[in-house]
């Protein structure tokens, strides 16, 4: 059993505010999702999450089992159980996703720290990577399951690929590095309908006991397959309201009008 | 033929520095026929005529050749003499094994050290000769195409001094139909340091012709290299060659390179260009036939102080031809890189196709990368594009990499591999890309 806790969290971008006072705890087995307008920062706080260099962190923690995570580098967070999938993932080209993906692999699960001591060599980069032929029954296996073509091994990550491929090969990516906490952002913008599909099951499948899951996204869509146990509306830089998922039935007929109303600027304290 | 009346070595350090007393010595020390020590006497007085390089000149604006001098280095090295492949350096044997090839030469300072034939090349009409046995064995061909049709004496100071001078090599020559699977491996260890040495490639195919020919440069510690590559390729031929410059970072290196394509030709050429303190690499595609098809191809990685200019011609002088250069590079340190490219479409040469890209990667602030692409066109209806491009590592792509669990150093070494591998991707030889892949794997390193 894990906790993911964001306490009271601000963070800007050159010195303009856009999280201001975040406050979410996520629990292993959990799926939490956060919605909200566009612009209200709920991309910025998966990227605060995930350590992305580019904001500040002014005020606040970020904490895993108690621990803080501010501190630390993206890669470290993610050997802690962070996973990010990408709202919009880069292509790489040249770097092929099996390649990319065994040093990932190797490093999250700690090849390359048991190697290391076990042998009492320096961290040679590329000469402790998981075995190869273990590594490539593993992506076969997880290919298969997550409906991600075989021939995607090969190809450069996320380059040419579709917005559906880009979606899937990140939740492939993440059935291979196991997080405890899986950050989607927006994983289901720009999707047909088969595609959402394929990106639900495979949230669904990988939604085990251990996992927490925060789904950040803007529409009910999503959510028509992947059913939260809490819901909670993000509006300018910070949670709102959090609920079950009535509340996403309530902002599905209300719309976000409704929350800037209720939560902006001008609202009137009830 | 020339009589031989004293032992080579005795003949050349019995003159010193750089003459046309020199130039004599070293002709008989081979034990040359009268025509090539007449040739290599006039590309002398051709030499002697020309002059220096200057900063004034376009091709050297970026490259200056401060600090060299020709008379630092011994005109010329001796020849060690033929041995078992046991008796090569270790470094020689390993370079040796690591190809899966039809036949290998390795040459040390200025001559064949040892020669492997896997296949029966000769059986087919194939011939793969070092240049120096070619000259007595096969004169009327190499009379014939030695830097007469592809890479004159007279086209630079180098080429010149290369005519004058030239040492090791090989001569390849595929007849008709003839098709040598896999590659003919040439290996050159310029090993002692401070000489001059002057490699040639002289590579003839005839019609419908097919082979793949890999030179490996090695060594030149202090030295001079001036070396000239001529890829004679005829109708529907098809000719994969490999340049693999791996110079010591000591080493001044000029290359003169130019293949010509007969009607329906095809070429992938790679270059490769990691060592040597200076090169300055003048390489030309000459499609003369209708229908060729030429990819130019180049990486190039320099560190420290090393300063890496290549300068190619993509000629179209026939209609319906298709030309591809792509050369990446990426700079670290106090490093420089000169990229200067022309595709030049004479008139008539319709429907012509032509790419030129350069791509560079700054990993330093402190490296410099200068790219100067160019079009002369003289028909109307062609398709020519050309780009070039200097970037650093990107953010948004390292922290991606990282927030997937690599660390920033792996990130960025996978990044800078990447940048690399659109031009790996179209290397023939599987065990040429990991040779490439290792070495880019220990540049990034350190």
């Amino acid at each position: 059993m894990s906790v993911l806790e964001i306490r009271n969290l601000h963070a800007s971008v050159e010195e303009r505010e856009i999280l201001k006072g975040v406050n979410l705890t996520l629990r292993s087995g959990e799926i939490h999702a956060l919605m909200g307008p566009n612009g209200s920062g709920k991309s910025t706080l998966a990227y605060v999450i995930a350590g992305h260099p580019h904001y500040t962190v002014t005020e606040g923690d970020i904490l895993i089992d108690g621990e803080s995570i501010l501190e630390m580098e993206p890669d470290e967070r993610t050997k802690a159980g962070l996973f990010l999938a990408f709202q919009y993932p880069v292509a790489v080209p040249g770097v092929s996703v099996a390649n990319f993906l065994r040093t990932a692999v190797s490093n999250v699960r700690g090849y390359t720290a048991q190697q290391t001591e076990a042998e009492g060599r320096s961290g040679v980069i590329g000469s402790n990577l998981m075995p190869m032929r273990e590594f490539r029954k593993e992506l076969n296996e997880k290919m298969k399951e997550y409906n991600v073509d075989p021939s995607f091994a090969r190809r450069y990550l996320n380059d040419g690929f579709s917005g559906g491929e880009k979606k899937r090969t990140e939740v492939l990516q993440m059935a291979m590095l196991e997080p405890k906490f899986a950050i989607m952002d927006e994983s289901d913008s720009g999707l047909d309908i088969d595609a959402l599909r394929v990106v639900a099951d495979g949230i669904n499948k990988l939604a085990t006991p251990e996992r927490g899951f925060l789904l950040i996204t803007h529409y009910q869509r999503l959510l028509n397959y992947v059913k939260p146990h809490y819901v909670s509306i993000f509006y300018d830089g910070r949670v709102v309201m959090t609920g079950g998922p009535e509340i996403a039935h309530m902002l599905e007929e209300k719309g976000y009008g409704w929350v800037e109303r209720e939560f902006g600027a001008e609202a009137v304290p009830a | 033929m020339s009589v031989l009346v004293k032992e080579p070595e005795a003949i050349v350090h019995a003159v010193q520095g750089f003459s046309a007393d020199t130039v004599r010595a070293h002709s008989a020390a081979r034990n040359e026929p009268a025509w090539m020590l007449e040739f290599r006497l006039a590309a002398w007085r051709q030499f002697e005529a020309m002059p220096w390089p200057e900063s004034t000149d376009e091709a050297w604006r970026r490259t200056r050749l401060t600090g060299f001098d020709l008379n630092q280095f011994t005109p010329v090295a001796n020849a060690a003499g033929k041995v078992e492949k046991g008796e090569l350096s270790k470094l020689l044997q390993a370079e040796l094994n690591e190809m899966d090839s039809a036949a290998s030469m390795v040459f040390e300072d200025s001559g064949l050290r040892n020669s492997v034939f896997h296949a029966r090349l000769e059986d087919h009409g194939v011939i793969f000769a070092d240049l120096q046995s070619a000259v007595q064995q096969y004169p009327d061909l190499v009379r014939k195409y030695f830097m007469t049709e592809a890479v004159k004496p007279d086209l630079n100071k180098f080429t010149a001094l290369h005519a004058a001078l030239w040492d090791t090599g090989a001569f390849v020559y595929v007849p008709a139909n003839g098709r040598v699977t896999l590659p003919l491996q040439i290996i050159l260890n310029q090993a002692t340091a401070g000489v001059g040495g002057y490699h040639h490639t002289l590579v003839v195919t005839e019609q419908g012709a097919e082979v793949t020919v890999v030179d490996d440069l090695l060594g030149a510690k202090d030295g001079l290299q001036a070396s000239v590559v001529e890829l004679i390729i005829g109708a529907g031929s098809v000719v994969r060659y490999m340049n693999l410059q791996d110079f010591d970072h000591s080493a001044w290196n000029f290359l003169t390179g130019r293949a010509v394509l007969s009607r329906d030709a095809d070429l992938r050429w790679i270059q490769v260009s990691w060592g040597s303190r200076l090169t300055k690499a003048f390489l030309d595609v000459d499609l003369m036939g209708a229908g060729g098809h030429a990819e130019l191809l180049g990486i190039y990685f320099p560190t420290g102080d090393q300063h890496i200019d290549h300068q190619t011609l993509q000629i179209h002088r026939a209609p319906h031809c298709f030309s591809d250069l792509l050369f990446n590079g990426a700079l670290k340190d106090k490093s420089r890189s000169v990229y200067m490219g022309v595709i030049q479409v004479h008139p008539g040469a319709q429907k012509t196709d032509a790419y030129q890209r350069n791509g560079n990667l700054i990993l330093d602030p402190t490296a410099r990368a200068d790219s100067i692409p160019g079009l002369e066109i003289e028909a109307d209806d062609v398709r020519c594009t050309h780009g070039a491009t200097a970037a650093q590592v990107e953010e948004e792509y390292v922290f991606y990499l990282m927030a997937r669990g690599l660390t920033r150093a792996q990130a960025e070494r996978m990044i800078v591999q990447g940048f690399f591998q659109a031009v790996l991707d179209r290397v023939p030889v599987e065990s040429v890309v990991h040779k490439l892949e290792r070495v880019i794997e220990r540049k990034i390193g350190g």
